[in-house]
């Protein structure tokens, strides 16, 4: 790691530990809300960005995580020991069901991994004796496991920016591995890799897994955070602003998912105070980083910096 | 006798009603260096594609050293120890060469599924990268992204890969094809120097190139095999000059 990124990690992390002695209490929502769905940005990033697949069935391991930690603890009262793993499970097993969408590539793969939302969508919505329809499971209680419980939600932001801090330095460890090089491989070539002796479908189905596993556990904080879920957490709009999310921060590093959830996060809660539009907004700053950006803010700071050192650089 | 390291049984390819191979049978024994020649449309890279299994032929058997591999998946034909590279440069251009290599060294064995461990903690696979692309003459650009590389460049990272996998039978596709002259004698010694444990096919349109490296050249013609001989065989055949060269 070069000097200035080490830099960039040490000033987020000091900012984000001292967050609670300057900013109140709906900021440090945003701040945590922000958090969780940057790790879920990540998530949908460890295929779009190192592996070129592009998902928008994220939001599914997501709210079947959140469903499923909220219903057993809501409804059966189950203590979050319990509850907590089961969620992150449960968002798994689904993934390993959804991951028969490596079969196909391309448009193919983001057509079916629309439809795939779609059906766990439809079933929050429409399976009300089981998941509350409309009005989703309400009342979810603070995590707690044992004597360690957590009484407010200055707590609850610590403890999420520790676990997303543990996520992400392991996913910075398999993005390095020898496992993560494979899957930027079959994004540079998918043939090349097979004729090295790679079976292609089951690194893609392998990380397609691990993503879903991420995306569930986002899935489960969010709804110790939001304390209650509904049809919305799964929705395909939530896949798409995460999909997003990484694009617009930088898609294939670590922190840019984080910056993009910051920055849709930040401007929607900005702009819906005075635009009934905000989606449209949405749309513009996506439009705009495509054109101007298209490696993300992340890739824009980069290049801009390489063009300051570059002239300082140059003799003439 | 030799075992063979290569074997194809009457392998027919059809595309829609177009016979691109068409009953071709070649056997290889281990160790030889055999070159297809053919002019184009003859079917040599498409008989290539069945061998390697980037195509399922319609009829016949492929086998690799003993074993039929007609069903096999192309990375099983490469755990058994085939090694190919393609006819259109095929590498990761957005990966270093370092980067190049190491996928081709750890994608024969079980350290392509590592995923606690980061890449730069395995030294002795950086070495071998290194020597992999110290023996094309590509070392000093090892941190370099491959997008960086000129045509005839690319054509060697393309067969360092080909070569890291540790290939048992190498298949090449015209290795040489668009390569200067000086870039076109380093490919050809670099074959040419490959221990005999390595048996080599290759397509190649060079005639100077394929002759000086082939103990065998097989003749293919509209997706059959018109001859099989030496070098000095075929070149004497005046039924080759005549498909080859259009007279005779």
């Amino acid at each position: 790691m070069d000097r200035s990124r080490v830099t960039v990690v040490i000033v987020v992390l000091a900012a984000a530990l001292a967050l609670p002695f300057y900013a109140g209490p709906f900021w440090m929502g945003l701040a945590t809300q922000i958090i969780i769905f940057g790790l879920l940005a990540l998530s949908v990033d460890l295929l779009l960005g190192h592996t070129g697949l592009f998902s928008l069935c994220h939001a599914s391991f997501f709210a079947v995580a959140a469903y499923t930690t909220a219903i057993l603890q809501v409804r059966y009262g189950t203590p979050t020991v319990f509850a907590a793993p089961a969620g992150v499970l449960a968002g798994t097993l689904l993934a390993l069901v959804f991951g028969i969408a490596v079969r196909t590539r391309g448009v193919y793969f983001i057509l079916i991994t629309i439809a795939l939302g779609f059906i766990v969508w439809g079933v929050a919505y429409r399976w009300s004796s089981f998941t509350g329809g409309d009005n989703g499971v309400t009342n979810v209680p603070f995590p707690s496991i044992g004597p360690l419980a957590v009484t407010s939600h200055l707590q609850y932001y610590y403890l999420v920016l520790a676990i997303v801090m543990l996520c992400a330095l392991g996913y910075r460890m398999l993005v390095s591995s020898p496992f993560g090089l494979g899957l930027r491989g079959i994004k540079a070539s998918e043939s090349r890799m097979r004729s090295l002796g790679y079976r292609t479908a089951l690194h893609l189905y392998v990380a397609f897994v691990l993503s879903g596993a991420l995306a569930s556990l986002a899935g489960v904080l969010y709804v110790y955070y939001n304390r209650f879920v509904n049809p919305v957490t799964g929705s395909f709009q939530i896949s798409v602003e995460v999909a997003l999310m990484a694009i617009v921060g930088g898609s294939g590093t670590i922190i840019g998912p984080f910056i993009g959830s910051g920055v849709l996060l930040g401007l929607r809660n900005w702009v819906s105070s005075f635009f009934e539009l905000h989606a449209a907004v949405m749309g513009v700053v996506f439009i705009a980083t495509v054109l101007w950006a298209p490696d993300g803010l992340v890739g824009l700071a980069r290049r801009l910096r390489k063009r300051r050192t570059g002239i300082r650089k140059d003799p003439a | 006798m030799k075992q063979s390291a290569l074997e194809v049984e009457q392998l027919v390819k059809e595309f829609g009603g177009l016979r691109a191979v068409a009953g071709v049978s070649l056997s290889v024994e281990a160790g030889q260096r055999r070159v297809l020649i053919g002019p184009n449309g003859a079917g040599k890279t498409t008989l290539f594609h069945c061998i390697t299994g980037t195509l399922r032929p319609s009829l016949g058997r492929v086998s690799l050293f003993g074993r039929d591999v007609t069903y096999l998946e192309e990375y099983e034909r490469t755990a058994l120890g085939m090694g190919r590279t393609f006819q259109i440069s095929n590498v990761f251009t957005e990966l270093t060469l370092l980067e190049n290599l190491t996928l081709a060294i750890v994608g024969t064995d079980r350290r392509k599924w590592t995923m606690l461990r980061p890449v730069r903690a395995f030294g002795s696979v950086r070495e071998e990268a290194l020597q992999g692309l110290e023996a094309v003459g590509l070392e000093h650009r090892a941190a370099e992204t491959a997008q960086h590389l000129s045509y005839g460049e690319r054509r060697q990272l393309e067969l360092a890969l080909a070569l890291k996998s540790n290939p048992r039978l190498l298949l090449l596709d015209e290795p040489c094809a668009g390569l200067s002259p000086s870039e076109r004698q380093r490919i050809s010694r670099m074959i040419a120097d490959l221990p005999r444990t390595t048996t080599v096919v290759m397509i190649e349109h060079d005639m100077d190139v394929a002759l000086g490296l082939a103990d065998r050249v097989t003749v293919l013609h509209r997706g059959s095999v018109i001859l099989e001989g030496t070098p000095d065989e075929v070149q004497a055949n005046p039924k080759v000059r005549e498909v080859y060269f259009g007279h005779a």
